[in-house]
């Protein structure tokens, strides 16, 4: 059976009523998943959804569950959260686990290699941007579904939980020994922040290219949750900041507004106040982070067989 | 940065003789191509300068080791000392590289004991060595995709 037809019998068995899959088409990006666009048709009424699957030997479940979840815990709250529809952890018949998601149509993702990408936007973009980081960081933990399944650290443990996680990361996936991410992890345990001033969800890899933009100001989805977890918010506003995600030499986030422009947005919407030498600490941690994803990146490429060159590229 | 230059081409002859599921066509497909482009291009900036890239770096490594390995003593000392008498005399790549594991993981013990004795003097000659390295190992992503 083709990839369609076990998706079709999946969801007519689910639901109780024959379903239809047509169209269905990998889409690029998301080199963790296997992501996939399609139809979903019953009685004549076409609903476009996508289809997030794991990669084969996959080994990270709980972010599977996390990433839902998350989505989920941000539904009708103004921050552009997908519809998350069904989570299949068993895999079923798709053999590997997947969920699936209600598909925003109309928006198109900034390539990272684009100069301008926002273009005469770029304003309303970074209002928006910024804006809805703050506002996740707003949002109070209590009954949110993603408390189901991560775990909430004390405010003086966030910074040490995730330092500890991506420095193991790369303890456990290096292939060539990298003095420089070993001086600045050393660097961030010598002199670590104060206490998150709130412990709220992360989406962790909040930047520009993770959302879909509708060409005219408005932002219509946030993307790739996967890495999403609670702890200290400098973290995502550090990681959304880094110049790893800015054209050179522009002078503006992501080609969005200045950095006091972001702070300010961002300030707003969340209703904190920045302290500089802890979003010092974050914007360095972003690096070791980065550092780490690639680093994972590499292995996952050699373990695979190289043969998802997106992998290759990330790791190089 | 970590993989090898044959292991990146080792990689694309993967990629292209792999064939694609009939979902993975179009779009998908032609970013793969993409992506397999770039990798090309920077597979050849990294032809271009790989190995007197990893020459430089164990060269200078161990002109800092024999540096340091006067001042510091003991177990790290005597690793320093004959890391810094070490010659190079196969200049493939895995032989290249191999050295320089070995290399950048003495660096790394002797940063950590710069720090621990707050040698000041070591450290900022170890700080400017790394952005030497970063420099000289950088890849420049080609404006080929994208606007």
């Amino acid at each position: 059976m083709t990839l369609a037809e076990r998706l079709a019998a999946y969801l007519t068995r689910t639901s109780g009523e024959p379903i239809a899959v047509e169209n269905l088409a990998r889409i690029s990006g998301g080199a963790s998943r296997e992501t996939y666009r399609f139809d979903a048709v019953t009685g004549g009424a076409r609903q476009g959804r996508i289809l997030r699957r794991d990669p084969p030997g996959s080994l990270i479940e709980t972010d599977r569950r996390l990433e839902f979840l998350a989505i989920r815990s941000f539904a009708g709250k103004g921050v552009a959260a997908p519809e998350a529809l069904v989570l299949e952890e068993e895999g079923a018949e798709l053999e590997r686990p997947f969920f699936i998601m209600g598909r925003v149509e109309g928006g198109a993702a900034a390539s990272p290699f684009d100069p301008d990408p926002y273009g005469v936007h770029a304003d309303a973009i970074g209002e928006r941007f910024f804006g809805i980081l703050g506002t996740i960081a707003a949002q109070p933990l209590d009954g949110l579904p993603i408390l189901e399944a991560a775990a909430r650290p004390a405010p003086e443990d966030c910074w040490r939980r995730e330092l500890d996680y991506w420095s193991g990361v790369i303890e456990a996936d290096e292939q060539h020994p990298q003095p420089i991410v070993r001086a600045a992890i050393r660097r961030l345990k010598r002199d670590p922040p104060p206490p998150s001033a709130r412990v709220a969800v992360i989406h962790g890899d909040y930047r520009s290219g993770n959302f879909l933009h509708d060409g005219a100001g408005a932002i219509l989805a946030v993307l790739d949750w996967e890495m999403a977890h609670l702890g200290d918010p400098l973290e995502d506003l550090a990681w959304a900041m880094d110049p790893l995600w800015s054209p050179p030499g522009g002078g503006r986030i992501s080609g969005m507004v200045t950095r006091d422009e972001a702070l300010t947005i961002w300030g707003r919407a969340s209703g904190m106040a920045i302290d500089p030498a802890a979003l010092a600490w974050w914007s360095l941690f972003a690096s070791v982070k980065a550092q780490a994803i690639w680093t994972s990146s590499a292995k996952a490429w050699r373990d695979g067989g190289f043969t998802e060159p997106i992998l290759a590229l990330s790791g190089w | 940065m970590t993989p090898s230059l044959p292991d990146i081409l080792i990689g694309q002859c993967a990629a292209l003789a792999m064939p694609l599921p009939p979902e993975a066509g179009g779009d998908y497909a032609a970013g793969r191509l993409g992506i397999l482009i770039m990798l090309a291009a920077l597979a050849a900036q990294e032809a271009e300068r790989g190995v007197a890239a990893r020459v430089w770096e164990n060269q200078a490594l161990r002109a800092l080791f024999a540096k340091a390995a006067q001042t510091y003593d003991g177990e790290l000392g005597g690793r320093l000392a004959a890391a810094g008498a070490g010659v190079a005399d196969d200049l493939s790549w895995s032989a290249l590289d191999g050295a320089n594991a070995d290399l950048r993981r003495l660096l790394i013990a002797l940063h950590e004991a710069a720090e621990d004795r707050r040698d000041q003097a070591l450290d900022r000659e170890i700080l400017a060595f790394y952005r030497r390295m970063a420099h000289e190992r950088r890849l420049e992503l080609p404006t080929m995709m994208g606007g």
